[in-house]
């Protein structure tokens, strides 16, 4: 940094020396490009290639054929083995996500707006934030885990809990029931990062230019209207960006279900990256299904990606025009 | 997890560089594990009788398949080199995988094993490291892990009138005893006692049980046994005569510790590594057997009250095996290839070794030879049986065991069999055609060689 403002005022002179730090700059970020290049972008590529070859099992990762799509055909024919496992764990997913994201950005907008609105001012906000933001700061898995022996079944915290408070007769087995689980996922999903929307939504809303606040509440706004006429409007770009990370996040989702619920029961809770994991990594080592299934989620990503990107976009353009006839 | 692994192998090239340097004229072993068990013992053993052989020891984790990530990307890629284990141990979860793979040398057609060296080494064990594909021995344990049936004295002779173990054997010799046995304990303690705690415990023996393994000539069987196995559970949850958990859930654990349950399948590490440090509701596992009995007579517990006895089924769970890669048989040198069968035998079936590991560690050992030395001197009295000797009974169920029914699908089909079958089947969610039905599919969708009918 001080070397960058330090050559900026010395310019001049400098040029006539011509001594220049640029190279060393590509030195500092190379580290990050030559991990990216080995760890990423090469399995990204190799999974790609894998997809359109006959590697099943570790013997043939390095010695397989292409076969071309014959594994996206099993993908897409309802009469394949593996079709409705797919697509179910594809619904589980989309299901489990919605259920967490609504909430999730509900909740993050209303604590957002509630943190930045200058007629409330809130206070002990800091430690607020910190308490909300906690959750996030825990790794899923050991939330998973957590939870795991929170909810089981016969003897467990919950259990023991609701019957000494007599609320329960006897223990419930929460994870043979699709909705507890499939809640207590959305649940936990939602838990651990409306702290971290929350958080981008005030950056956004705390970006916008305070006069328009000022001029909306001099020409007489309600809180309310504040809320919907400038600021939603205002941050829908912060909206658009986390609505792609959290469909990103959410479709990829493994963790809290892996460790939780295991799929179970009966493969409700099973996501797509789960579908993807047992595929690869159980007996027998499906490489080449689990690579066209990485394959079609990534481009379902990317669609639904700029779908959402088109509809947000595409709204203020319209409205202009209407305003300019 | 990559980048540990690259750096770990980085490392293992490095040593294994440094040390071929430093001695010429010694014979250097890989030697791949996934714990330091082994290494211990080689360390404590067998490298004060090999000073010409110098030991390179590596180990993976098992966690989330570390270790069979490590082993299979390797063999994969060049199962020769030069950092390519020479030797390699193999878990019951993943044994069957590589002796039924070209991988695993064949320990008597490669590395000149006889039958008569072979011939002390316990029947089941044997069987395990046996390939399904071509009938060829690949592995050997050090080990047994039969697995009998512990269950409470005291409550045996409240419910049951039990004083002996000879009349508990005769109350459970079959499934069918087993089951009338479980009743009467729930009726005779008005349900404060159940007989198991879930369909985990009589899993493992029912499992041995078959006379066919999960998968015949390509294609998948369900054995007889495994409908028996559902009837079971079915009848033991609809008359509630378990305690409804499953296995390593916090309900098992109190089972050991308090009245609620009457007894479990367990083999012989569950004895040591699960069923003694649980016994009380204080105890732990940096106890020893004084601790133990202390901290359950002054805070309640179970310590001295268990019985063991073969039960209905003869069964074997765990164990460890040591295979070599076939690779790097195939280009060793004669001296090296002795080196190698000598390694494996000295643990596996070397009398002199495995009596005196059996004394200094009370593991149950692979030897029938070393067991009957160990039994004839008296056996091993065991004061958390009450006295009982644990070396004897294990014995008799070790050979009652039929490894022969194990195969590289076990861990994949067991997990789906639980899944889509014994869990909603036993807790009247689905109904038996519908359940065989799901699972059918979902084994035709993880294995698509397989012929699913």
């Amino acid at each position: 940094m001080q070397n960058a403002s330090s050559s900026t005022q010395l310019s001049p002179k400098a040029k006539r020396k011509s001594i220049s730090y640029d190279k060393y700059g590509y030195l500092f970020v190379a580290p990050f490009f030559i991990v990216f290049i080995v760890f990423q972008l090469y399995s990204i590529c190799f999974t790609f290639y894998t997809s359109v070859t006959d590697a099943a099992g570790w013997d043939k990762i390095l010695n397989n054929q292409v076969i071309g799509f014959e594994n996206f055909r099993q993908l897409f024919d309802p009469s394949s083995k593996i079709f409705n496992y797919f697509w179910g764990s594809l619904g589980n997913t989309v299901i489990m996500w919605l259920f967490n994201f609504v909430p999730q950005l509900g909740m993050a907008l209303l604590l957002a707006s509630w943190f930045t609105d200058s007629r409330l001012r809130l206070k002990f906000q800091g430690g607020f934030k910190v308490l909300i933001f906690m959750p996030n700061i825990i790794t899923a898995a050991t939330i998973g885990m957590l939870f795991m022996s929170l909810f089981s079944y016969p003897v467990a915290p919950v259990n023991t809990l609701l019957q000494q408070f007599g609320i329960s007769s006897a223990p419930i087995e929460y994870f043979r029931s699709t909705p507890i689980s499939r809640g207590l996922i959305s649940f936990l999903q939602w838990w651990m990062w409306y702290g971290n929307t929350m958080i981008i939504m005030i950056a956004g809303i705390l970006g916008i230019n305070p006069s328009l606040f000022e001029a909306s509440l001099v020409d007489g706004c309600s809180s309310r209207q504040v809320f919907w006429k400038v600021t939603l409007p205002l941050i829908k770009p912060i909206l658009l960006y986390n609505l792609v990370t959290s469909l990103v996040g959410g479709l990829t989702m493994f963790d809290i279900p892996h460790m939780m619920t295991q799929g179970g029961p009966n493969d409700t809770t099973n996501t797509v990256a789960r579908f993807i994991y047992t595929q690869g990594f159980n007996t027998p080592n499906n490489f080449n299904i689990a690579s066209a299934s990485s394959v079609v989620l990534f481009i379902i990503i990317v669609i639904c990606s700029l779908i959402l990107s088109a509809i947000m976009k595409d709204r203020e353009p319209r409205a202009v025009r209407r305003a300019a006839k | 997890m990559k980048k540990i692994l690259a750096l770990v192998l980085a490392l293992m090239l490095l040593a294994g560089c440094m040390s071929f340097a430093a001695a010429e004229e010694q014979i250097t072993l890989n030697v791949w594990s996934f714990t330091n068990e082994l290494e211990g013992m080689i360390a404590n053993y067998y490298a004060p009788n090999h000073p010409n052989v110098t030991i390179n020891y590596t180990i993976y984790p098992t966690d989330g398949g570390a270790y069979t990530t490590a082993v299979d990307t390797l063999l994969a890629a060049d199962a020769a080199s030069e950092e390519a284990p020479d030797v390699f141990t193999l878990e019951a979860a993943f044994v069957k995988k590589y002796v039924n793979s070209d991988w695993t040398a064949d320990l008597i057609g490669d590395l000149g094993f006889t039958e008569e060296e072979l011939a002390v080494a316990i029947p089941v064990m044997r069987q395990i490291g046996t390939s399904n594909v071509n009938g060829k021995l690949k592995g050997l344990s050090w080990q047994a892990t039969p697995g009998a049936l512990m269950y409470r004295a005291s409550l045996a002779e409240k419910y049951l009138g039990v004083t002996s173990p000879e009349e508990m054997q005769a109350l459970v010799a079959d499934w069918d005893l087993f089951l009338e046995t479980a009743a009467k304990v729930n009726e005779a303690s008005e349900g404060a006692t159940k007989m198991i705690v879930g369909e985990g415990d009589i899993w493992n023996a029912y499992n041995f049980g078959r006379s066919q393994g999960w998968v015949v000539d390509g294609k998948l069987v369900i054995d007889d046994v495994l409908y028996d196995f559902l009837d079971m559970i079915k009848t033991l949850e609809e008359d509630d005569l378990t305690n409804k958990g499953g296995a390593w859930t916090e309900v098992w654990f109190q089972g050991m510790k308090t009245d609620s349950t009457f007894c479990f399948f367990l083999p012989t590490w569950g004895l040591h590594y699960t069923l003694k440090p649980n016994c009380g509701l204080t105890t732990n596992d940096t106890m020893d057997d004084a601790a133990l009995q202390a901290a359950c007579e002054a805070d309640g517990g179970t310590y001295g009250d268990w019985r063991m006895i073969a039960g209905p089924m003869g069964y074997s769970w765990g164990g460890t095996w040591i295979g070599a890669n076939a690779a790097k048989v195939a280009a060793a040198s004669d001296a090296k290839k002795a080196a190698i069968k000598d390694f494996i035998a000295f643990f596996t079936l070397s009398e002199d070794f495995l009596y005196q590991y059996a004394k200094d560690s009370g593991d149950f050992v692979g030897s029938n030879a070393v067991v009957e030395k160990i039994l004839a001197e008296g056996g091993t009295p065991n004061p958390f049986l009450g006295g009982q000797d644990h070396y004897a009974i294990f014995a008799e169920a070790a050979n009652l065991a039929n490894g022969s029914i194990m195969t590289d699908y076990d861990e994949t089909m067991n997990n789906l069999w639980r899944d889509n079958v014994t869990t909603p089947y036993s807790k009247g969610e689905v109904e038996l055609d519908a359940a065989i039905a799901n699972f059918k599919a979902a084994v035709a969708a993880q294995f698509p060689e397989l012929v699913v009918e």
